[in-house]
Order: structure tokens, then C-alpha cells, then sequence
């Protein structure tokens, strides 16, 4: 994305200490980070980011500073390398902190407390520190110490239940899903307490629970079991209020997707396909009907989209103001021209990785614009830069920090 | 705001948000959004049209008794916020609406580019009403480009958003969720965009700012690292859903029966990578590790590293007759023990039983006193130290709150009231 230079950014003058690692923390970060903050990710080689060993590698060949799953939640950041395990570590850490609005970190609970570096302790140095802590089920708990990644949290939280065929197991959403839901949340108690922060000078500790927000993202699932007493159930691609609502294959093997909800996209799809006779017999022509038609209505849909490609089918419904769309690849999506025209995949230049695309936010802010400005940090590329110029430490201290192993 | 007998919605002066108004005109796309503003400290004024707004059709219903105030979706996106009624497409309706704005801190609406410009509520418009203001557009594909005014429900956003594509059984095609999760996306996303703007008041001089959210992009942010591996790699991740595609290689299956459900269980359930030890030792414990005991096999399954198709077989063999056998809550509380991150597959119904959101006091008793019942809702996303979440109450019914918004929040004397009431405006 384009930004401007005359235009300022929301975060501007905002100093981010970033201890978190794999997806949810370093998402949250993100948002600052390309927003204009000044984001310092802490790491260590002598614990290295789970990402940074997973691919996909440039190249294909695995090297930490090679990984597109890292870079991606990392943009716009600055990479410092501490070994948080040893005394001057601790304190070094303590120094960046002093000079830090907020932290944020995903470790399990109790971690930093064992390092003494948990919010009671840090907000000795920076009282206005706002902190947010957010491992998968919270600081307190008999799952506190609970241990894995998105993939199975979806579980936990109701997405696989609800994601597959009712007569098939829950096979959930393809995607380590709970990673990609639950930083929005994230982000979003963090700038309320930074604003309120803006507003009264005044910081605080938010104890981020990834599964408590994940349950606010399954719609009425909670409340049809609590109030109804009957449990939301996977439906494949139907839909309880829309018929017709599915994705149906087409003669080039790709999917379209169809969704009528009113009367008025019904006769979109109607006029689409040519209004054939049996769109006009009598249980198809009110909706309540045709919900319980789905099943014929699909096999005639299946049918039709066999005769041609996607981009016809998708073309019919289109002009006739139906809701739909193509089931689009990885591919396909760098390839559209609607994100194209959005700028979402912004292109950064990194060291070693060269030309790079990088997720953007999904809005854009008319005055201040934000967007991915910088790619990832090298490991510890910024280690340097940042001690001796944000922390005014000397060379001989630096040097020797760098002798005894601190700044791995 | 002393004057509403039922106390709905809960005052909540702590919040982070608390002395921020918001406008809310959004649908699907953005209720969320503004609920989850109020339950910050928002005061969030919903405006609809007199006969109530279009998604009070939503189902299901309680007791599956259709009505304008009994729909679960109403509830679920609306709670805790003020609800007034609204003519806008008449022209003293356009006036009061633009009143509302001219008090806001943010509006959230969800018009479809340029639609909104002849009931007045055309973002552009609204930023001239308030330049204060914070206005959220939430729209299918963003204010601008090709696609900007193409009809989309939520299965086009998980489509056209590349998550589709991701998921699905290599028989029977992609999948989305049941529980809509493009609206789901586009509203937590779009709520972050809000937050931002209402913080950069701080570096803009007291200006609001349009913040344009795209319900693809949305979507696109949540294709793990498909953006990448294509990028990097020029390979498609893609489903079945119960596997796991990553970085452009195929995983094995992830979830496996047990005796009263499933569990998630990722990387063969810790039988590869640095945990194997422990695993092939709890396979061994019960005398269903097969040949894995071997050291070979410990040596081959220490490192993460590919596997034969025969010997991804036989490992998903073991553990499929391992948790059959097995409750899923026992295998997950075992394997967390021994350093392995395992979950339950849980419904709804086990997501509310779950001994780990009672230990927190997670679950909220919302009152509905107009029908003499109580419910249990979601509690708090975060506990937040200084400046708590609050669940604010029920939803509102419609015009619930006209008399004490138009009449204390805006100051209109009870004459210009009735005045609107007689000329249908609310």
C-alpha cells in the first residue's frame, strides 16, 4: 500500500516491546507495527520462534531468515536478539521496557513471572505500561498450562464442530483457524486501553484468553444451546434462512458459490439460469418452500454449473444481481483484480527473501493510513541500532554484553 | 441516564470506551462491531427504521416463535445497546439522524458504496456532518475498485476471501463454516479500524476519518500462510480440511475419533517431532505402540521430517485405534500432561460446560426481564485490569429508547417528539 509521507501515522511516537511469538501475539503487534508504532521484537536464537523454523522458505531452503509464515506477521517491526535467561539479559530487557508504552507477549502463563519479568515487575520501571498477555486459555485455570497452536484451539472453541458435513466428521476450517480470528480481538482491548490510556495517562494489564475470544466469533451458537437448548450443528454449505446456498462444481473443476436469502435474488437466479419450468413449480416459488427443496434445487444447480466454467456460471449470477462468487486459490487471489485495485498485498524488498507480498489490514484509514511499510526483521538485525541508539548504550558495553552471550 | 426503569442497557461508566457515543446503522457486518464497543464503554445508539431493522427477521428465534423481538441473532449482535427508531428516508428524518451523528464519536454502517446517499447517510456525507467522527464503512469488497458494488452474503466472503479454498473434502468440494465467519471476520477487523481512528484523534488534531473495511480482505487475512506459500513457493495450499496443507505440503489427518467424540491432535498427535519420546512411552504404558518402540522408529520420529506414505499409514492407524478406545476429555488431559498439545472437539453445549470457563467465571447472566427469563451469554474476551468488560444487558426493542435519546441525549422537548411521532419520522 501506498503511504504518504506528509500524512501521519495513529501510532507515531508509540515504543512496542514485542515478546511474542508464532501467530496471535505477533499479529497483534502487526497492527501496531504497521500503523506506525515503533515495534521491537524480542527474540533469541537460544529459543528460536517457532515460525522462523517453518516454511515456506524462499528458495526451499529452510534458513530462519528465509520464512514466509515469520515475515508475514512481522512486518514494519525492528528484530533485537536477547537471551532473556541470563541476569544482564533480564535487565537489558527492563531498560527497553522503561522506554516502552506497551509489551506484548504469548507465553505460557507463568513463564515470565519465573523470569521476573511478569507486569507486576515491569511496571516498576514504566508505571503506565500497557501490557496484554494472550496464551490459548488465559492466565488462571486448569487449562492455563494448556499447550498447542490454532489448529487445535478451533477445536476447543466450536469451529470444527460446526465446519463439514452433517453427515461427515467436523474436519474444521482447513487453516490454523483460531490464529486468524482471535488477534483481531486481541488488537482490540489493546488500542481501547492504549486510547483510554491517551486520554488519562493511565496503563493496565489485559489478561487475554484466546479461547474465551473465540467464542464471541460462533454467531448463535451459544445462546441457541442456552436459551433454545438445542445445539448448532454443521450444515455443509446450507444455510438454515437461503435456498438455494452451496458452492457447486463447475465443467473446469473450479467452485462457484450461490446465495439466495430474498425473494428478489431468487428471480436474479432465475432470470441467470433461463428460467427453467421447474423454478416455477408451485413449492419453489415461496421461500419457506423452498427451503425444504434444497436438495433438488442443488441437484438442478449441479447439473447447469457442469456446462460451464466458473467464470460463466459466476457471470450469469453476476449480472443478475445474485449473490455469489468463485471459490478462489491462492492463486487466484494474488491474481484478482478487486485486491490488485486494493493494494492488499503489499510488496516489500527483504534482505534475503527479495521482493516479498505481505498481508495488509483489512481497512483502510482515509487520514492516517497505516499498512505493512517494512518487511520482517533478520534475526537480530536491529540489535545494534536499537541498544546503542534507543538505549544510548555504549560501544564498550554493547561489546561486551555481545562477548558474554546476552544478545543471542 | 437515571431514567430507564429497566436498566437495560447496564450502565458501564469503567470501560475503556466509556463517554464515547456510537451511531450504529450497520447490518451482519457490523453489529458485532458496535456491541463489542458498547461492552467497552460505548454508548452505542442503534438506529432503525420504525418497523424495526431488517436482520430482526433473522433466525433462529427463542422457542422458534418468529417475532421482531425474540430473534437469537438479534440478541447475540445487539445486547447492551440503546435502540432508536429512525425515518431516514424522510427528510426530517435525515435531519434527526444527522443530529445523532453530530454527537458521535464513531458511526458504524454497512451501506453498499453509494447507496446511502438518499437516506443521508453517505459516508462522505457523514464526515461533513462530524469531522469529529470516527465513520466505520463496512462493505463486501472496500469503497473502491471493480468489484465495490457486488451483492455478497457471508459464503461469498469466505469464496472470494481465498478461506473457501482452504478447507472442504477432496470428494465433495470446499466448505465454510455454519456459523458465518466472514461476518465474523469483517466485524472484529472492522473494530480494530474503529479503535485505531478514535486513537489517531490523538495525532490528527481532534479529527475524525473514514475507515473503508473490506469483508474479502477480511477473509483473505485468514488463509494461514497460503498468501505466502504461493508467493514463495507457486504452490496452492489447499484441503481437505482434515488434514492440514501448510507451507505447500500435505499434512496427515489432525482429528481422530474417540469414544464420545473427537480430538485435535496436529502433527500426528506429537508422534512426530520432539515429543515423539513421550508419546511412543504412553503408547508403550498401555501395550499399543506396535513396532514404534523399536529404536529406529524413535530415532526416525525424533526430527520432523517426511514421512512414506506406508509409514503414515501405520502411525495413523495406531493413534486412530488408540482414541477409539478413549474419552476425549481423558486423552487431551493425558497428553497435555506428558508436554502434548491435544484438544477436544467441543459442541456449543460442551464449550458452556467447560470446567476451564467456569474456572475463570467466564459465562454472563444477561436478565430478560420483558419475558421474565434469564440467559446465559459470553463473557469477558479479556479482563482487562484497570478498565473492565461489561456484558450491558439484553438487546434492545425497537424505539426501546426514543423518549430518553431524543429527549436527554440530543435535548428535544416533548413537544418536538411528539411532533416526529405524528409525522412518522420515529
Amino acid at each position: 500500500m501506498a503511504s504518504n509521507g506528509s500524512k501521519p501515522k495513529p501510532f507515531e511516537g508509540l515504543r512496542v516491546t514485542d515478546l511474542s511469538w508464532v501467530g496471535v501475539g505477533p499479529t497483534v503487534a502487526k497492527y501496531l507495527a504497521d500503523h506506525g508504532a515503533e515495534v521491537i521484537r524480542v527474540e533469541s536464537a537460544t529459543r528460536m520462534e517457532t515460525l522462523r523454523r517453518a516454511g515456506p522458505f524462499t528458495d526451499d531452503e529452510p534458513h530462519y531468515d528465509n520464512s514466509g509464515y515469520f515475515a508475514n506477521f512481522n512486518s514494519s517491526k525492528l528484530g533485537v536478539t536477547i537471551n532473556l535467561k541470563t541476569a544482564k539479559g533480564k535487565e537489558l530487557l527492563k531498560r527497553l521496557v522503561a522506554v516502552s508504552d506497551v509489551v506484548t507477549e504469548s507465553f505460557t502463563p507463568g513463564s515470565l513471572k519465573k523470569l521476573g519479568l511478569d507486569y507486576e515487575e515491569l511496571r516498576k520501571v514504566r508505571p503506565d505500561l500497557v501490557m496484554i498477555s494472550m496464551p490459548l486459555f488465559g492466565q488462571t485455570g486448569p487449562w492455563a498450562h494448556y499447550m498447542g497452536y490454532g489448529h487445535v484451539l478451533q477445536a476447543a472453541s466450536g469451529f470444527n464442530h460446526l465446519t463439514g458435513w452433517p453427515d461427515g466428521e467436523p474436519i474444521g476450517t482447513g487453516v490454523a483457524y483460531t490464529d486468524f480470528l482471535v488477534p483481531h480481538v486481541g488488537a482490540l482491548a489493546l488500542v481501547a486501553a492504549l486510547d483510554y490510556r491517551r486520554r488519562t495517562g493511565k496503563g493496565q494489564y489485559i489478561d487475554f484468553s484466546q479461547f474465551e475470544g473465540a467464542v464471541h466469533a460462533l454467531g448463535t451458537s451459544i445462546l441457541e444451546w442456552t436459551a433454545n437448548g438445542r445445539e448448532a450443528e454443521r450444515l455443509g454449505n446450507r444455510d438454515p434462512e437461503a435456498a438455494p446456498h452451496g458452492a457447486y462444481r463447475c465443467k473446469d473443476g473450479r467452485y462457484v458459490v450461490i446465495a439466495c436469502f430474498t425473494e428478489q435474488e431468487w428471480e436474479g437466479f432465475r432470470a441467470a439460469i433461463g428460467r427453467p419450468d421447474w423454478t416455477d413449480l408451485e413449492r419453489m416459488r415461496r421461500k419457506w418452500s423452498r427451503l425444504n427443496e434444497q436438495k433438488e434445487i442443488d441437484r438442478h444447480i449441479d447439473f447447469w454449473c457442469r456446462e460451464r466454467t466458473a467464470a460463466q456460471a459466476y457471470k450469469a449470477m453476476r449480472d443478475n444481481g445474485v449473490p455469489s462468487g468463485i471459490v478462489k486459490s491462492p492463486e487466484e487471489m494474488h491474481r484478482d483484480p478487486q485486491l490488485k485495485h486494493r493494494g492488499h498485498y503489499a510488496v516489500l524488498e527483504h534482505p534475503t527473501m527479495g521482493a516479498r507480498t505481505y498481508d495488509s489490514p483489512a481497512f483502510r484509514l482515509s487520514k492516517t493510513p497505516g499498512g505493512p511499510s517494512k518487511a520482517a526483521p533478520l534475526l537480530g538485525e536491529d540489535t545494534e541500532r536499537v541498544l546503542k541508539g534507543t538505549l544510548g548504550m555504549s560501544d564498550d558495553e554493547f561489546t561486551e554484553l555481545l562477548v558474554e552471550g546476552v544478545l543471542e | 441516564m437515571t431514567d430507564r426503569p429497566d436498566g437495560v442497557p447496564l450502565p458501564h461508566p469503567d470501560g475503556p470506551l466509556s463517554g464515547y457515543r456510537v451511531v450504529d446503522i450497520a447490518d451482519e457486518k457490523g453489529q458485532l462491531c458496535a456491541r463489542l464497543l458498547a461492552e467497552l464503554g460505548a454508548d452505542v445508539i442503534k438506529v432503525e427504521p420504525r418497523a424495526g431493522d431488517r436482520t430482526r427477521a433473522n433466525g433462529p428465534f427463542f422457542r422458534d416463535e418468529e417475532g421482531r423481538e425474540s430473534s437469537l441473532y438479534w440478541w447475540a449482535m445487539n445486547a447492551g445497546k440503546r435502540s432508536v427508531t429512525c425515518e431516514m428516508r424522510l427528510e426530517a428524518g435525515r435531519d434527526l439522524f444527522h443530529r445523532l451523528v453530530a454527537g458521535a464519536d464513531a458511526v458504524i454502517e454497512t451501506s453498499a458504496p453509494g447507496a446511502a446517499k438518499d437516506i443521508g447517510a453517505d459516508p462522505r456525507a457523514l464526515v461533513k456532518v462530524n469531522p469529529e467522527a470516527v465513520v466505520v464503512s463496512i462493505t463486501n469488497f472496500g469503497q473502491t475498485g471493480p468489484a465495490r458494488n457486488l451483492p455478497a452474503t457471508d459464503i461469498v466472503g469466505s469464496a472470494m476471501g481465498g478461506h473457501m479454498y482452504l478447507n472442504g473434502s477432496d470428494e465433495r468440494g470446499p466448505v465454510r463454516t455454519t456459523a458465518p465467519q466472514a461476518y465474523a471476520q469483517v466485524n472484529l477487523q472492522a473494530a480494530v479500524g474503529a479503535v485505531i481512528a478514535l486513537y489517531a484523534r490523538g495525532a490528527n488534531g481532534g479529527l475524525g476519518q473514514h475507515v473503508d473495511v473490506s469483508m474479502q480482505e477480511s477473509m483473505a487475512n485468514a488463509m494461514d500462510n497460503a498468501q505466502q506459500t504461493w508467493d514463495i513457493l507457486q504452490i496452492n495450499n489447499r484441503g481437505p480440511g482434515s488434514g492440514r496443507m501448510v507451507s505447500g505440503r500435505e499434512g496427515p489427518r489432525y482429528i481422530y475419533e474417540a469414544a464420545d467424540g473427537w480430538v485435535a491432535a496436529l502433527g500426528l498427535g506429537g508422534l512426530v517431532g520432539p515429543t515423539s519420546g513421550a508419546m511412543i512411552d504412553w503408547l508403550d504404558q498401555t501395550g499399543e505402540a506396535g513396532p514404534l518402540t523399536a529404536p529406529h522408529w524413535r530415532e526416525r520420529l525424533e526430527v520432523v521430517q517426511p514421512l512414506e506414505e506406508d509409514e503414515q499409514e501405520l502411525l495413523v492407524g495406531i493413534m486412530e485405534q488408540f482414541c477409539r478406545t478413549r474419552r476425549k476429555d481423558d486423552l487431551v488431559h493425558e497428553a497435555q500432561a506428558r508436554g502434548v498439545g491435544w484438544a477436544p472437539v467441543y459442541s456449543p453445549r460442551e464449550i458452556v460446560e467447560s470446567d476451564q470457563l467456569a474456572a475463570r467465571d467466564y459465562w454472563v447472566q444477561v436478565r430478560h426481564e420483558d419475558i421474565g427469563e434469564t440467559f446465559v451469554y459470553p463473557g469477558a474476551p479479556w479482563k482487562l485490569s484497570g478498565t473492565p468488560w461489561k456484558q450491558r444487558g439484553r438487546a434492545p426493542h425497537v424505539g426501546e429508547h426514543n423518549a430518553e435519546v431524543y429527549g436527554h441525549t440530543l435535548g428535544l422537548d416533548a413537544d418536538e417528539i411528539a411532533k416526529l411521532r405524528r409525522s412518522m419520522v420515529i
